[in-house]
């Protein structure tokens, strides 16, 4: 230990949290939103999922450059990476393929208006417009082309709208980030109450949006 | 004749029974024909009612044919969601499949030829597969279109387990001789019923295919 990393451990920025801690901890935030919210959530656009990829793919460099070692520490270590590389991994899968279902699912809501597209990662939507396009035809083939034409639309919306859409009504757990009021609708009156900080509620999703939205609370 | 939707109503319940499946059943060509056919006639009718009346129909001076307009309508269009769900059902299943690596049209064609199922499947019209051949070109396509959507995540294998990884090593049995194999720590050649304490992620895509079972 020289003078310069005594100098850094009293140097405050260098307690801030690292980079890779911080994407990690992103990452696990939108996944475990990603994967309670009845809806589609936006793509971050921060590009963590650039840092996440490439951080990923450090660490592969490093695991591939230690597996020649065979000094009995460094292969701890490589456990260590490897790990750590297989939960990223799984992290990242997860969350895309939560994205996925939820796109799949209702694919031609979230075609359908300009703000919807926008939560959508570019990648994601030439994946959804295919897949509709794809479906489309299958049901063209498959009998939809015998039809009377004026039948032959899928977003009819005479009587029941046909674009199924998610259920934001249904219920969700967040908790509280900051001393905020929670308004909640219920079936039989709505309710209000003082939350405080680290509690956590169950709501309807519509009612908790604004709230995670806005960073005063997170889903759990 | 039978009631308005009434087939439409047995696709319905086809695809209501298909999700607690774990095969596919055979495509139910007839059925969905049956249902395409009553929406043609439905619209012929529609037409020739209205026919008489040069497109001046008043809703309120004739009743009768403003309720009988209004059935037809309403049963074309329901006909229309039955077909849909069906489809829908089905190639989500297809998709399901596709997502899980297995090949499907490998596996279709399988399932139909092999013992009592290939009777009722060849009885059914003499199809050697339970898909549709629009079926068939959905599942390449989708097949495609997965691929290249999962080509964009080059580290990542999207297909891969959807568990929380636990250990890096697990203990897995050989069920089927699946040849040698390259890990990083040599090559291990996998006969049937040997035993490994391998890494995970090197025989993840076996343990999905069959060739190996996880163990404890």
């Amino acid at each position: 230990m020289d003078i310069d990393d005594i100098l850094r451990e009293v140097d405050p920025t260098f307690h801030a949290v690292p980079q890779e801690k911080r994407n990690l901890q992103e990452l696990t935030r939108a996944w475990i939103a990603e994967r309670s919210a009845p809806e589609l959530l936006p793509w971050p656009a921060d590009g963590l999922f650039e840092r996440v990829n490439d951080s990923i793919k450090r660490q592969i460099e490093k695991v591939e450059e230690m597996t020649g070692d065979m000094d009995p520490k460094t292969n701890f270590a490589l456990i260590v990476i490897q790990t750590e590389l297989e939960r990223f991994k799984y992290l990242v899968r997860s969350y895309v393929r939560a994205r996925i279902s939820k796109i799949d699912r209702h694919t031609l809501h979230y075609l359908s208006t300009d703000a919807l597209r926008a939560r959508l990662s570019e990648m994601e939507l030439a994946y959804a417009t295919r897949h509709q396009a794809l479906l489309h035809n299958h049901y063209l083939s498959s009998f939809l082309s015998s039809f009377p034409s004026a039948l032959q639309n899928l977003n009819d919306s005479a009587g029941i709208n046909m674009v199924e859409t998610p259920d934001l009504e249904s219920a969700v757990f967040i908790r509280l980030l900051k001393d905020t009021l929670v308004e909640g609708r219920g079936v039989d009156s709505d309710g209000a109450m003082d939350g405080r900080e680290s509690d956590i509620v169950i709501l309807r999703w519509a009612d908790a949006k604004t709230l995670v939205e806005n960073g005063s609370a997170e889903l759990v | 004749m039978p009631m308005y939707g009434d087939q439409g109503n047995k696709l319905v319940q086809h695809a209501k029974r298909m999700q607690n499946l774990a095969h596919l059943p055979p495509y139910q060509t007839e059925l969905v024909r049956a249902v395409t056919r009553e929406v043609r006639d439905l619209d012929k009718d529609v037409a020739s009612l209205l026919e008489p009346f040069q497109g001046s129909f008043d809703p309120s001076a004739d009743q009768s044919t403003a309720c009988t307009l209004l059935v037809n309508h309403l049963s074309m269009r329901r006909n229309k969601r039955c077909l849909l769900a069906y489809h829908r059902t089905r190639t989500d299943k297809l998709e399901e499949l596709v997502w899980n690596g297995s090949d499907v049209l490998d596996l279709a064609g399988q399932q139909a030829g092999g013992g009592a199922n290939g009777a009722t499947a060849a009885a059914d019209g003499g199809a050697s597969s339970s898909l549709s051949p629009q079926e068939e070109d959905y599942v390449r396509q989708y097949g495609d279109l997965l691929a290249a959507y999962k080509g964009q995540w080059t580290d990542i294998d999207l297909t891969g387990s959807l568990e929380p990884p636990r250990d890096l090593f697990i203990d897995v049995r050989v069920l089927k001789d699946a040849g040698e194999i390259q890990t990083e720590y040599g090559a291990i050649n996998l006969t049937k019923n040997s035993q490994f304490y391998v890494r995970q992620g090197d025989v993840e895509r076996l343990i999905a295919q069959g060739y190996l079972q996880k163990l404890g």
